[in-house]
């Protein structure tokens, strides 16, 4: 199971979109994965360690640096194949190297 | 049981033509009256502007179509509003918005999706749906409903084109 933790402002659409499409298309490219969507504000340095993967909208200062890898994922909320997918590339690409999902 | 991906998202009295000159201006024009409505809680307008200031909701439509006029979608954590809805804005004068997913870049907006969403977790992602009827919608249609002025205009054509595309993804 491959762990991705999206992330928005408010926790309400940008990252549930986020977290819809990438549960979406990794599944359909036959990978394993669960994403959580929360507020920025509310991510630890703890809270990162449970998750192999960090997808924002856009590049996010969180306060604390983190090994996990980061998609910025906001093009994805164009809802448009050609923006999507080096996005998906990205993620898919952070999978595989991770050896999960 | 309802069924979230087609209930309806607008609400005929909920629609706004503004003059305002700023974000600030029409964020508390709306907020009032959404709050004398029992919509959003007292603390929305608070939330709102803090929001829109640290996490900038424009959404640029040039990397779309030149044609179509840039869009904000303007929102609050759930627990300032008492609703699932959209509130289309229209903007008389264009007012200056950052973008979402480059915060560094800011540019005119002339129409605001401002999202009340109680529900989170709902079956269906009111952003989706907004960018769905932006991606979906012909350049053609698009140009002609942001030039419509009558509030009657853009809630009948929001309200058949969300309905329309949601049947078709169901």
């Amino acid at each position: 199971m491959f762990k991705i933790l999206a992330a928005c402002g408010a926790g309400v659409n940008s990252s549930h979109q986020i977290k819809d499409a990438l549960e979406t298309e990794m599944g359909n490219r036959g990978y394993n994965v669960q994403a959580d969507a929360v507020m920025v504000k509310d991510i630890t340095e703890d809270m990162m360690k449970n998750y192999d993967l960090f997808t924002p909208i856009a590049a996010t200062d969180l306060g604390f640096t983190s090994d996990v890898p980061v998609v910025d994922a906001g093009p994805i909320l164009y809802r448009m194949p050609a923006m999507a997918a080096p996005v998906y590339d990205a993620v898919e690409k952070v999978i595989k190297e991770s050896g999960k999902g | 049981m309802s069924n979230l991906a087609t209930d309806p998202l607008f609400n005929e009295s909920e629609v706004f033509i503004s003059d305002a000159s700023n974000q600030e201006e029409v964020f508390r024009e709306v907020a009032e009256s959404l709050y004398k409505r029992d919509l959003v809680t007292e603390d929305f307008i608070n939330n709102l502007l803090e929001r829109e200031a640290n996490y900038p909701t424009g959404i640029d439509m040039s990397v779309v179509s030149p044609k179509i006029p840039n869009i904000a979608i303007p929102h609050t954590e759930s627990e300032f509003v008492k609703a699932r809805m959209i509130v289309p804005i229209k903007l008389n004068k264009p007012i200056s918005f950052h973008n979402m997913i480059d915060p560094s870049k800011e540019f005119d907006v002339k129409f605001l999706f401002m999202i009340l969403n109680n529900d989170p977790e709902g079956q269906s992602n009111i952003l989706a749906q907004i960018m769905d009827f932006m991606a979906r919608t012909s350049e053609n249609e698009l140009v002609s409903f942001f030039k419509a002025s009558d509030p009657k205009d853009i809630y009948s054509f929001l309200n058949r084109k969300f309905m329309q595309y949601a049947k078709d993804n169901n």
